[in-house]
């Protein structure tokens, strides 16, 4: 039917008298990378834990794979087909970078999980998962160390990672750079751009780098509503992001 | 397999050693029965507070429960053993299901007030129901019943000593019971939820659900214990419910330490031992049971059982260093 994955209509949240979210048509097409960008308190944030579900909308509607999910409850999105990474680092810390991966692969089993008489060694497909996904963030020299010990950026691609092990069509990331040293960004922009061909993408992003290079479409968002969509061209040239965004933070 | 995760190996092989030496090295085997009974309500707790991160001051519900529920059927319906001590275990899961259906709404501080709400309300509920539980004055006269097993009388626990080989046979049972639970997909999911609840229900779990689950377990066994403990006494004492009894399974589930159910039998053990020693020197030995606690928190975060795997690391790094300066010395 729809060439959308997901598609908000009338999109929007309260926080009592302020509206953070006013009213967003958001379509995203399958198969495509699709960043939102904006200046700070543009709502970005607010937009996406609607979508996450992690907070209910004040109105409007969220269709994801055609199917009415604007009320349902953050954990079930994950069985739909949605996964996400957050902005502040939040894994696993005293459990190794296997086993972090191993459990956000057995997330997908759901309630299947509370088998508490069988062994965890019975469950081989998760963890062919885990090492499914640790070969494709490359981080198979570190497996067996703790979450918590790796640097930064190793924490921010695992964060990427876990949000992969759910098997997700559709990947919701939460500012992947934030914090990152210049030299892991190129890590990340590669990471990304690589899974954008097996998954649908929606990140929220601030560098600029990052977003014109590996973006397919390109949502501004200003005060709460979206102000233009395009390809990154056409982001570049638009008269009204100039004056509402990149002329806030100069010529990056 | 490794030893770790074996349900059968590893830490299960030194619990088995543990128990059947016990008899023989302390100065009595009911201390050492009481010792075990108490050992099952601090593992109990522990996967509450060890592996899911949950505080809980409701122990002492499904402790009672189990006690009373358990001491009430043989006294006016003349269950047998074994018929008696599921009993206990359906009403300890069954309390622990709603205490924990209600508490774990909330999170943190609000989640531990409510269980602490739950275990005054306990209290006073078994206090006013005086002609079901004997009030101020527990229950008198519970029996222990034989053991009864397909018609067979198998022994009739009357001996301190047979009663001893029951209960380390039961607490066997839910040892490898509780070593199963751990190594499972569930007893992954709850560190995962212990560790950062949030990611958990971001990857897909609904927490609650664990959380309850986890709390019937907890409930269940602890239910057990209470039943037991009856047994041992003869006798179902109104302390079973109190607050007091909730904090005394949380204080040797913490020295013990967390990290391992074999913690639980350490800090059942130790705490047992030291009230029993210190009781009859000194009237006012719960006041070195408070030293304990702030020096076990402050000094051995681990615990009992964290202070002595550390301690054999450290000789065996030792042991390793000398062996090498001396192969270099040799050379």
């Amino acid at each position: 039917m729809s060439e959308y994955l997901l598609e908000t209509s009338g999109l929007g949240l309260d926080y009592g008298a302020f509206s953070a979210v006013g009213e967003v048509n958001l379509k995203i097409q399958k198969g495509t990378i699709h960043t939102v960008i904006g200046p700070n308190g543009a709502g970005k944030t607010s937009l996406f834990h609607c979508l996450t579900g992690e907070r209910k909308p004040s109105r409007g509607k969220i269709h994801f794979n055609n199917e009415n999910i604007t009320y349902l409850g953050a954990h079930k999105r994950v069985s739909k087909g949605m996964a996400r990474s957050f902005q502040v680092t939040s894994l696993f810390q005293e459990l190794s970078v296997l086993e972090n991966l191993r459990i956000a692969a057995q997330g997908r089993d759901g309630l299947k999980s509370l088998k508490f008489w069988v062994s965890e060694n019975k469950n081989h497909h998760n963890l062919e998962k885990a090492h499914e996904v640790l070969n494709k963030i490359q981080l198979n020299d570190v497996s067996d160390r703790l979450a918590g010990e790796l640097s930064h950026g190793q924490q921010r691609v695992l964060e990427v990672g876990m949000a992969l092990c759910g098997s997700p069509a559709l990947l919701l990331l939460d500012e992947p750079t934030s914090g990152m040293g210049v030299d892991d960004i190129p890590i990340m922009t590669g990471l990304i751009s690589e899974l954008g061909k097996e998954h649908t993408v929606m990140l929220i992003e601030h560098n600029m780098r990052l977003v014109m290079s590996i973006s397919d479409r390109i949502t501004v968002m200003h005060q709460g509503n979206i102000l233009v969509e395009g390809s990154p061209d056409e982001i570049k040239g638009d008269e009204m992001v100039k004056k509402a965004y990149l002329g806030e933070s100069g010529h990056e | 397999m490794n030893s770790k995760t074996s349900i059968f190996r590893g830490i299960t092989l030194i619990a088995l050693v543990l128990i059947v030496l016990m008899p023989f090295i302390l100065p009595s085997v009911t201390l050492a029965t009481e010792i075990l009974i108490f050992a099952l309500a601090a593992l109990a707790c522990n996967l509450l507070l060890g592996y899911t991160g949950l505080l809980s001051f409701g122990q002492g519900i499904f402790f009672g429960g189990g006690a009373y529920s358990a001491s009430l059927v043989m006294i006016h319906f003349n269950f047998g053993l074994i018929s008696a001590l599921l009993i206990s275990i359906l009403v300890g899961a069954a309390l622990a299901f709603i205490v924990g259906s209600l508490s774990i709404r909330r999170t943190g501080i609000y989640f531990v007030m409510l269980t602490l709400a739950f275990t005054q309300m306990a209290y006073f509920l078994a206090y006013t129901f005086s002609d079901w539980t004997g009030g101020d004055n527990g229950l008198l006269d519970v029996p222990r019943p034989a053991l009864n097993i397909l018609g067979i009388t198998v022994s009739d626990l009357k001996s301190s000593e047979s009663f001893y080989a029951f209960v380390a046979i039961v607490f066997f049972v839910v040892f490898v019971f509780a070593r199963r639970v751990i190594h499972s997909p569930f007893g992954t999911t709850l560190v995962a939820i212990r560790e950062n609840e949030n990611r958990s229900s971001a990857v897909g779990f609904s927490t609650n659900h664990f959380k309850l689950v986890a709390f019937v377990i907890s409930g269940s066994i602890t239910g057990l214990a209470g039943a037991l403990y009856a047994m041992l006494l003869n006798f179902a004492p109104l302390s079973n419910i109190d607050l007091v009894m909730s904090e005394n399974i949380l204080i040797m589930t913490i020295i013990g330490g967390t990290s391992s159910l074999l913690g639980s039998l350490l800090g059942a053990g130790a705490i047992v031992l030291l009230g029993d020693v210190l009781s009859s020197i000194w009237p006012r030995w719960m006041m070195i049971l408070g030293v304990a606690l702030i020096a076990v928190v402050l000094f051995l975060p681990g615990g009992l059982w964290g202070g002595v795997t550390s301690l054999f690391n450290k000789l065996i790094s030792n042991k390793k260093n000398k062996e090498e300066s001396s192969t270099e010395v040799s050379k």
